[in-house]
């Protein structure tokens, strides 16, 4: 399995992308729709660059295809699902880290102006 | 404009390789078509054009991302193969370099202008006497000016050197030989040079009885004087005597020869005492034709014309002046083209240029059939793979791709592997220091546009070869392919098919290469040997010029008279001898003989003799033996021939052609006025580079030869070189120190020049001819090693294509040796008659060249009949080819039949 220092730092695009399926497994439109709601609108994959992500997702091994579909009723049978890997979980538990890290380094210093 | 950005958003996603359309098409269309209802509807017109940004940038970063991909799988894909890349690098780096190195020289020489010279194309050149080249000079219908030149010609000079402003400073007086030019005044205006510093020379100043004056070149200044500023004006000693320099001249300015390039440029209005070329008074012989007479054509007249108007010119010369013999011969000028780096005349131009792209064709041609080759043979062992993959569901266009992609990486290995073996080669040629007395610059750099051309059509080849193969076998049919395996090529295999079609003509096009190129190297052999007995390392030739060293006639003969017998006393002398030119030195047969009848017969007249004037004991020391009568001996030395025949001996081709079968001892030979009589007989000692009768006949290395002795009249009268004294020593002792001392206590201000070997003189004289030898024997060797590398890879691959046949064979019964034959018997056709075509091809080749040139003639002529040639060249082909295929045919007959099977 490569190292997780390798994807370090993500790309804003990756990170979006790991971010959304953090929680359920979710499809490609999905995808750009929760970035969108997520940032406010600021941020929106552009379909060309959604997918050519995705696929370099997958080559590097942190996202796979999910096999398991949504209940029926929810289930758009053209679309695929994908899902993070266990490498992909890592990987953004590591960047959400060295995010938060990088948080409390800013707050550290504003604390020491405070004084 | 919502339905436009959909068309447009579909088309560009419809464009998207293969492989990620397959995957993802149908998500980025359906995405693509729900954001543009959204986009529209939310964000309006700017956010459309957004959407289509994206999508068009992405385009083409997928694709290189797949060219990535497909780079890399080539990349691996050669790595497994390491026999089919090597074969394919091999060939195109080895068809590339060489074509490139032998093609830029050629083009360096020929076909590139002299550096420095203004309009080249207008300059003609011929050889003349200087009086001749002033009445040519003169028709200023035909030219707008003329120039003579004599060299290149040694100087030695010296300069004071003031401070530092000389290399290695320090003062003190420096002495250095260099070569030059010695030059009527117009030369530099009719090349078209001007100095970069002072004045180039002029008629008007430089008179004769003027002060003496030389012009540098650029680099003398830059080399030898440091590119002192001051040098103009500065005085330096040419040959002992003080001169001035006038002037410097512009950068890569190395006079009008440049292959031998002149540092120094001394007007011929110099005294003798400087230039000692001019004794004898050069200037006004009419008969000496030793100038080089470069002329400037008058505009609408061509060189053929100038040539035509300059015969009439000569013959009139020859009719106002000469004696009478001379016009009945119809002397011919030859113009040749003056404003290149060598000059070469123009009808040999087509037939020199022939040559090199019959050559550098043949051996681009072996290395694209090499690649053609293996590239066919891969294609068809590839053929279930690709079948695997379009089954699977990779696209045609994609899988056609990929098997270029690793054609153009081969292609462009080998290209790069060319080009640097191509400049590795070049440098190599450069440190070769050619051994002449005179220094010739070989100037080999790759030309660029050779080496565009080679790569191009190289790596044209390996694509093209490359894209053929991809093309057929992915167009199979998918369920037989896979159901026969590898067996359905087998029917190709007898069947007169492509690729035995390019076998059989690589192996004609290596035949052809290798007999064209060894016709060469063995007519340059045997023009370039000298038959002595002994190691001409072991004998030293001296030139010695008491004259110009101050003597007077009778004290040079008396000199000479003792010389002999003083050298002898020498530790490790063996033999000494004299003579008025090296031996086995170019010879020219411009004399006519009158063979006098006996009583009763008429006299018999023949053209076209060399003479040669030798000392006493000089065949012996030779270590060449009489075949009739003596030799030489002191006392014909003293012969005055004004009043008595003068003793001569003949070689045997002389004989013949005077006397017949006769026996000519005693008979009588008479030249215009003098009359000589045969004393002895010796064999045809050859002369390389030889001719008979005008300058451009070919070159034969046996001439009819008249021997004559030295008298006391040549060497009250040396020639420019001295007379040669030659010294024959025992093997491995130094006599030249005992030779010093002897010649120091006759006199120390005798100057010895030109002290060389024998050995080297014959290198001096041939090395233009070794040069060539080397270059054509290495083409032939290079197309050779190409052709046996191209026949291994493709028998190797055939054979092994053919295991499960082959298994089946040895299963069913067949013997070892039966199976090794079958194999053996089907490469040897093809080896043949490839030969047969080669053979008829190399010799016809050969025969059209030397048809349409008195260059290569004579070598092709000499080397035609050849048998070692002949027969060998084809023989050592046939049988390398066989050895590349036996090996990968006995390791098929090692072939388990149960292993053969089950693999497929």
């Amino acid at each position: 399995m490569p190292k997780v220092e390798t994807f370090l730092p993500l790309k804003t695009t990756w990170f979006h992308i790991m971010l959304s399926l953090a929680g359920e497994d979710q499809h490609g439109y999905g995808i750009m729709q929760e970035v969108l709601d997520r940032t406010g609108g600021k941020v929106r994959l552009w379909p060309a660059t959604l997918y050519g992500s995705l696929k370099r997702l997958i080559e590097a091994g942190l996202i796979e295809e999910s096999g398991d579909r949504p209940k029926p009723a929810l289930d758009d049978a053209r679309r695929r699902y994908y899902r993070l890997t266990r490498l992909g979980r890592r990987v953004l538990d590591a960047e959400s880290e060295r995010l938060q890290e990088l948080v409390r380094i800013l707050q550290v210093k504003r604390g020491l102006e405070a004084l | 404009m919502k339905r436009l950005a959909m068309r447009i958003y579909r088309r560009l996603a419809l464009a998207f390789p293969h492989e990620f359309q397959m995957i993802y098409g149908a998500d980025v269309m359906d995405v693509g078509q729900e954001a543009i209802d959204d986009l529209w509807a939310q964000h309006g017109f700017v956010d459309l054009l957004r959407l289509l940004a994206d999508i068009a940038v992405r385009l083409p970063i997928e694709y290189l991302s797949e060219l990535r991909q497909d780079l890399a799988y080539a990349f691996r894909t050669l790595l497994k193969a390491p026999g089919f890349a090597a074969v394919g690098i091999l060939s195109l780096a080895l068809g590339i370099g060489i074509a490139t190195v032998w093609s830029s020289e050629f083009i360096n020489l020929i076909l590139r202008d002299m550096p420095g010279a203004k309009n080249p194309d207008r300059l003609v050149l011929t050889k003349s006497s200087y009086p001749y080249f002033e009445r040519f000079r003169d028709q200023r219908s035909l030219f707008t000016g003329g120039a003579a030149y004599l060299g290149p010609i040694p100087f030695n000079i010296s300069f004071q050197s003031s401070g530092a402003s000389f290399k290695g400073g320090g003062g003190g007086t420096k002495t250095e030989r260099v070569f030059g030019h010695l030059v009527s005044p117009e030369y530099f205006s009719v090349i078209g040079v001007s100095a970069s510093r002072g004045r180039t020379f002029d008629a008007q100043i430089d008179k004769p009885g003027s002060a003496p004056v030389v012009f540098i070149s650029d680099r003398f200044w830059q080399e030898r004087m440091n590119a002192d500023p001051d040098a103009v004006g500065r005085t330096i000693h040419v040959n002992g005597q003080p001169a001035t320099i006038v002037g410097i001249g512009p950068r890569d300015f190395l006079g009008a020869t440049p292959i031998a390039p002149a540092e120094m440029f001394v007007p011929v209005t110099s005294p003798i005492a400087m230039v000692p070329e001019l004794a004898g008074d050069m200037i006004h012989k009419r008969d000496a034709k030793d100038f080089n007479a470069l002329f400037r054509l008058a505009p609408g007249v061509t060189l053929k014309s100038a040539e035509a108007a300059l015969d009439t010119v000569t013959r009139n010369l020859d009719d106002e002046t000469l004696d009478p013999a001379r016009h009945a011969k119809g002397r011919r000028i030859t113009l040749l083209p003056g404003g290149k780096m060598a000059p070469v005349p123009s009808e040999a131009l087509p037939v020199v240029l022939g040559m090199m792209m019959l050559l550098t064709g043949l051996i681009i041609g072996i290395a694209c059939m090499n690649l053609a080759n293996i590239q066919l043979a891969r294609a068809t062992a590839r053929r279930r793979e690709v079948a695997i993959r379009l089954s699977v569901g990779a696209s045609r266009f994609r899988l056609i791709r990929q098997l270029l992609t690793e054609s153009v990486l081969l292609a462009s290995a080998g290209g790069c592997a060319g080009v640097l073996l191509a400049y590795w080669a070049a440098s190599g040629f450069k440190r070769i220091k050619v051994p002449v007395s005179v220094p010739v610059e070989l100037n080999v750099t790759p030309d660029w546009h050779a080496l565009m051309i080679a790569v191009a059509i190289s790596v044209a080849a390996g694509i093209g070869f490359g894209l053929a193969p991809a093309l057929t076998s992915t167009r199979t049919d998918l369920a037989s392919t896979l159901k026969e395996g590898a067996l359905q090529q087998l029917r190709g295999y007898r069947r007169f098919g492509l690729r035995n079609l390019i076998m059989v003509a690589q192996v004609a096009g290596s035949l052809m290469l290798l007999l064209v190129a060894g016709f060469l190297v063995i007519g340059n052999q045997t023009a370039n040997k000298i038959d002595v007995g002994f190691n001409p390392l072991n004998m030293i030739l001296i030139s010695l010029d008491p004259v110009r060293d101050g003597y007077s006639a009778q004290r040079a003969a008396n000199l000479f008279e003792h010389l002999p017998e003083r050298l002898q006393r020498a530790a490790g002398v063996q033999q000494v001898t004299l003579a008025d030119a090296p031996p086995f030195s170019p010879l020219v047969g411009t004399s006519t003989l009158t063979a006098l009848s006996k009583p009763g017969g008429a006299d018999q007249v023949v053209q076209g003799f060399a003479k040669e004037i030798i000392g006493a004991a000089y065949f012996s020391a030779l270590s060449v033996k009489m075949v009739e009568g003596r030799e030489f001996n002191e006392r014909d030395q003293n012969i005055d021939g004004k009043n008595t025949a003068l003793p001569v001996v003949l070689n045997q081709s002389a004989a013949r052609e005077l006397f017949g079968n006769a026996d000519p001892i005693e008979r009588r030979i008479a030249e215009s006025s003098r009359a000589y009589e045969v004393v002895g007989l010796v064999k045809d000692l050859s002369a390389p580079l030889s001719s008979r009768g005008s300058d451009d006949g070919p070159e034969i290395p046996v001439i009819p030869t008249v021997y004559l002795p030295l008298t006391r009249s040549d060497f009250a009268r040396p020639p420019i070189e001295g007379i040669i004294v030659m010294v024959r020593t025992s093997q491995g002792t130094d006599a030249l120190a005992g030779i010093r001392r002897e010649l120091a206590a006759l006199d120390p201000n005798l100057v010895m020049f030109n002290v060389r070997t024998l050995a080297e003189e014959v290198d001096r004289n041939t090395v233009m001819k070794t040069i060539s030898t080397i270059v054509y024997g290495g083409i032939g060797s290079f197309g050779l090693i190409l052709a046996i590398i191209g026949l291994a890879g493709v028998t190797a691959y055939s054979v092994a294509r053919r295991r499960r046949e082959i298994g089946i064979r040895i299963a069913l019964g067949a013997r070892k040796g039966q199976v090794l034959r079958m194999v053996m018997r089907e490469g040897g056709t093809l080896v043949i008659a490839g030969s047969a075509l080669g053979f008829l091809g190399g010799v016809g080749a050969a025969r059209a060249l030397s048809a349409a040139s008195s260059v290569f003639g004579p070598s092709f002529v000499e080397a035609s009949h050849d048998p070692l040639l002949l027969i060998g060249a084809p023989l050592l082909l046939a049988s390398l080819a066989m050895f590349a295929c036996y090996v990968p045919a006995r390791r098929c007959a090692k072939i388990d039949p149960m292993i053969a099977l089950r693999q497929e």
